[in-house]
């Protein structure tokens, strides 16, 4: 038996595993672990446009061995997954099927789990945002500061720090490119006007190593974020498992799936299957963390507590892209150096009806090649590629996370696989009409500020309900004693020593990244479980 | 913080790079159609040919053609396929369907099969810098877009009157 057995490689998983190691105790981690093998050694450390001139293997990772980075039809949720990035998903939709028809979920059974295509914003959450949780940014700032020194985070001191708090290992923000340098300088210019409006533009916080950290980094610029980890600048969670690999006490363990536990004599038993033979396990610890991410986790809870076909609710930031042409570009030349990821955020603080802010990310457009443009012009083919060859180093892309919070369309029930077939995950996804207005009340506001700033909005593009991958609330963390929630701690409700260490806990989500709050959460969470077990 | 190094400069492009050349109004009335070459060879050369104005090396022809076995080893619907056929027939009308197509069926075959050749090409050193973006003038660009604007009208105006006429061509 071990002490504590973690479920999931991915960003709550890890640091979770971290924070009780760190104290002393024997951890077990299971986790599928699917790993890109294909293309990862067939891409060269080079800048973008240097080995697209000089690299005949090229097609191999950006169209992918079975053309699977060629995408038809309209824009789709994952559309930027490129072919060393598609083990992300690969095996999920067999081994956890669900029925979603307004929905697309996305789940991973990769090392690093969804962690591993993160686009690393760090957004730490305000104490409005924690709203419910019955902790405030004070409980949890201790370990936001743990994660961010653990991760790398790279950042600027500038308008964005109303929002999120500076944090004391922040290593210097990224170059920004020139598309962003462009809006800089015109907010720079606007600034009072913008800031008494309650517009705040700053760049965005980055899970990048900036200069050499842990033995990774410092980004080298060369444009590869999409298809590549040069250098391991951009923290991806599976950087944390090999630097806990070595540790005293840790076990990991691959090829497992994990379909249940059960709490037997104060301990808790993990059933597992091993992948590669088959065979079913049992592993026995004094607790268990649960991190498989949010569905995953609905699962294994829904199905150990036999809670089938009872509605659970959940969350997901809508999210929409807004390409731009952004006129102070024009005629202006395009740095080679540069980042495929987010340039800037933007916030805006709203107080009526209620205090809340509205936000998006910046993002220049290269690297995802041209033809996926293309398909998006209502052009033929010869004058598209005209057209965009000259238009993209103007294009600015916004990125629009939308808040969500739990309403009774929004949910998801467990029904019992028939004859031996697996269980099915039914997810049901329905904003309100309300919610859909303010969403678009959002977006034109914040589309009238970067007009301002010379971005002139082209079209509004919903890859549809779940595009934002980030996904929460199944079990949220509550004050109130009610089953199938967790407690302050992130205890499972109902069982003694089950604690949830993934998306499931956030009662809501702000419009803003959750992934850096996971990470944070899942250490609060296991530094808690480390003083309960010692 | 930011400095010069890495800047790419603004390169005045050849005025005949935007010129708006009449015979890629009717595109690739250049290439001849090959009897004795199969469909996806035929195919690989022709869109090259319009959306790039050169003909691919052989191994890029390989890779469309186990493209198209790959996507489509399905085969396709009658209407989709009497159009390739009727394209096969008479290259100069592939700039106009595409323009037609790109309007009415946005997901159509023949658009699909014309961005896969696309893909392919944009992914080959020989062709890598057909696709990168370009830094211009204000001017230049305003040309580009106004002359590929008009080129783009005039092809989608004849692909709307072929477009009806090609789908009922016979294989």
């Amino acid at each position: 038996m071990t002490d504590v057995v973690v479920v999931g490689s991915g960003p709550g998983g890890l640091h979770a595993a971290a924070r009780l190691l760190e104290a002393g105790l024997r951890v077990v981690l299971l986790d599928f672990g699917n790993r890109d093998e294909r293309y990862a050694p067939l891409i060269p450390r080079q800048p973008f446009s240097d080995l697209r001139r000089s690299d005949p293997a090229q097609h191999r990772y950006l169209l992918g061995d079975h053309f699977e980075g060629i995408p038809f039809g309209p824009v789709r949720v994952g559309a930027q997954l490129t072919p060393p990035r598609m083990h992300i998903l690969a095996d999920a939709p067999e081994r956890q099927p669900v029925d979603a028809p307004d929905f697309s979920a996305s789940m991973s059974l990769a090392r690093g789990g969804l962690g591993a295509g993160w686009s690393a914003g760090v957004f730490p959450f305000s104490d409005d945002e924690l709203d419910g949780m019955g902790f405030r940014v004070a409980d949890l700032q201790p370990h936001y500061d743990a994660v961010a020194e653990r991760i790398g985070v790279a950042g600027n001191h500038d308008d964005l720090e109303r929002f999120l708090p500076p944090s004391p290992s922040m290593m210097p923000a990224l170059e920004l490119d020139s598309n962003a340098e462009v809006v800089w300088q015109r907010y720079q210019r606007a600034r009072a006007t913008l800031n008494a409006r309650g517009f705040f533009l700053g760049q965005t916080r980055l899970a990048v190593c900036t200069r050499s950290h842990r033995g990774r980094g410092p980004y080298g610029y060369l444009d590869l974020d999409y298809w590549a980890d040069p250098d391991r600048a951009v923290y991806r969670p599976q950087w944390t498992l090999d630097e806990l690999l070595p540790a005293a006490g840790f076990t990991y363990l691959d090829r497992r799936f994990v379909r249940q536990f059960t709490e037997r004599d104060g301990h808790v038993l993990v059933e597992a299957e091993d992948a590669a033979s088959g065979a079913v396990e049992q592993h026995e610890a004094r607790a268990l963390v649960l991190a498989a991410g949010t569905f995953a986790t609905a699962r294994i809870v829904l199905r150990s507590l036999d809670r089938y076909d009872t509605a659970v609710p959940f969350v997901c930031n809508e999210y929409a892209y807004v390409p731009t042409l952004n006129l102070g570009m024009l005629g202006h030349p395009a740095r080679d150096r540069r980042a495929s990821l987010a340039q800037l955020t933007a916030m805006v603080q709203l107080e009526q009806p209620r205090r809340r802010v509205i936000q998006a990310q910046l993002f220049s457009y290269r690297s995802l090649l041209t033809f996926k443009l293309m398909k998006e012009l209502p052009l033929p083919g010869r004058q598209s590629l005209r057209i965009l060859r000259v238009l993209m180093p103007n294009f600015a892309i916004l990125g629009i996370h939308h808040e969500d919070r739990p309403t009774p369309g929004k949910a998801c029930v467990l029904r019992r696989g028939r004859d031996g077939a697996p269980d099915r995950l039914e997810i049901t996804y329905r904003p309100t009409a309300d919610e859909q207005a303010v969403q678009h009340a959002d977006e034109r506001l914040l589309l009238r500020f970067f007009r301002s700033l010379g971005c002139i909005p082209l079209k509004a593009i919903r890859p549809g309900h779940g595009s934002s991958i980030h996904y929460a609330g199944t079990f949220p963390i509550t004050p109130h004693d009610t089953p199938l929630t967790c407690d302050r701690d992130g205890r499972l409700r109902g069982t003694r020593a089950v604690y949830l260490a993934d998306g499931s806990v956030f009662p809501w989500l702000p419009p803003k990244g959750l992934t850096f709050n996971i990470m944070a959460n899942a250490d609060r969470v296991g530094l808690q479980l480390a003083r309960a077990l010692r | 913080m930011l400095g010069l190094c890495g800047l790419s400069t603004i390169t005045p492009l050849p005025l005949a790079t935007f010129a708006v050349r009449p015979r890629f109004v009717l595109s690739s009335a250049a290439v001849v159609p090959e009897p004795q070459a199969d469909p996806a060879t035929l195919e690989a050369r022709l869109f090259a040919r319009y959306l790039v104005g050169r003909v691919p090396p052989p191994d890029l022809v390989e890779r469309y053609r186990d493209a198209s076995r790959t996507i489509w080893g399905g085969g396709a619907a009658p209407a989709e396929d009497a159009l390739l056929t009727f394209v096969h027939r008479h290259p100069w009308a592939v700039g106009p369907l595409d323009a037609a197509t790109s309007l009415l069926r946005p997901g159509g075959l023949l658009r699909s099969r014309i961005l896969t050749m696309a893909a392919i090409l944009e992914a080959s050193p020989a062709f890598a810098d057909d696709f990168l973006p370009r830094s211009v003038s204000k001017g230049a660009l305003a040309w580009q877009i106004l002359a590929s604007g008009a080129a783009a009208s005039l092809q989608a105006l004849i692909g709307l009157v072929l477009l009806p006429l090609a789908r009922r061509a016979r294989a």
